[in-house]
């Protein structure tokens, strides 16, 4: 175990998140997103998308939140640097996988990937530290 | 389909490259613990810092903070502002700013579809309630026509610079989108 408390080759618990149009929406929404395509399935198929699909900022959300149910409160995330696949739409399980790529006092990089069942929506990696005691 | 279809290369919108490409977005309101909670429920994202003060003080902050990935949210420009701006790309009415001249132009050509490809963002430090967010956003690059699995297209790369009201860095973000000609049997 490294000194800031994670472990290179460590891998992330797997998780699991349904999508369905509610969860498309409302992460758009949240984020203050208006797109068509991010709410409006004739919007999305007229633009050449067979459906509403999710939005890189819910997405992002979505690689955050893994990263910290792992890491606990304390961490503070760094940075991310994300690319996306194959669109997230209705009906697709996001399959997330990810592991400790490196760990050393400067902060820990984490590999991420989600993907479904035609393939991957979104590669990235995520550097974080631990959030230091208020001095 | 007025003038639709006429080619456009990378060399007549190179002229928008390392411009900056329209006046700092302003956020609407301050960071806030209402929009935190909004989005930490439809992401379903239980990290106790986004809305409980204790357990965040815990964790050695001064309090709630705002999760990373909302830093674009705060300079949204609303459900309103949406609005005009669509009723305004409909009539071909095209503001002055180099972002909005290099929209119309794809709009022109029929690049009208819109996805995001890639984005990076850097923290330089973490968001409390009540801070006032602004964007200052620059257009980095333009490459194409490509031709993609969605269409052919153009890539842009946009750099943004989130800054507090005294102006210090909140976070950067590198963010690639493609703007493309939907295939006509997709």
């Amino acid at each position: 175990m490294s000194s800031n408390g994670f472990t290179p080759g460590e891998p992330l618990p797997v998780l699991d998140v349904p999508i369905d149009r509610a969860f498309i929406v409302a992460g758009a929404i949240a984020s203050q997103d208006f797109e068509d395509v991010h709410h409006d399935p004739d919007a999305a198929i007229n633009r050449g998308t067979p459906d509403i699909f999710i939005s890189i900022n819910t997405t992002n959300g979505v690689v955050g939140r893994y990263v910290t149910d792992w890491a606990g409160p304390a961490a503070r995330l760094r940075s991310v640097s994300l690319r996306l696949g194959m669109p997230l739409h209705p009906g697709d399980v996001l399959h997330l996988t990810g592991e400790t790529v490196a760990a050393d006092d400067a902060g820990t990089t984490v590999k991420v990937t989600g993907s479904h069942a035609r393939g991957i929506h979104v590669t990235a990696t995520v550097n974080l530290t631990r959030q230091e005691a208020a001095a | 389909m007025t003038t639709a279809q006429h080619v456009l290369s990378a060399e007549d919108l190179q002229r928008f490259a390392g411009t900056v490409a329209e006046p700092p977005r302003v956020a609407r309101y301050g960071v806030s613990e209402a929009m935190i909670r909004n989005w930490a429920e439809a992401l379903d994202d239980r990290n106790p810092v986004y809305v409980d003060e204790a357990a965040a003080r815990e964790t050695g902050r001064t309090g709630i903070i705002a999760p990373p990935a909302m830093v674009s949210t705060w300079v949204m420009s609303g459900y309103r502002r949406w609005r005009d701006v669509q009723r305004a790309r409909a009539e071909g009415v095209v503001e002055a700013t180099p972002y909005a001249e290099l929209l119309s132009l794809l709009d022109q050509a029929g690049y009208t579809s819109v996805v995001a490809t890639q984005m990076e963002q850097d923290y330089e430090r973490e968001l409390t309630m009540g801070t006032q967010v602004s964007c200052h956003i620059t257009i980095d690059s333009i490459a194409g026509p490509k031709k993609t699995g969605l269409g052919e297209g153009f890539f842009l790369v946009l750099g943004k610079r989130y800054v507090d009201a005294e102006q210090n860095t909140i976070a950067t973000e590198k963010f690639t989108l493609l703007r493309f000609r939907p295939k006509e049997d997709s």
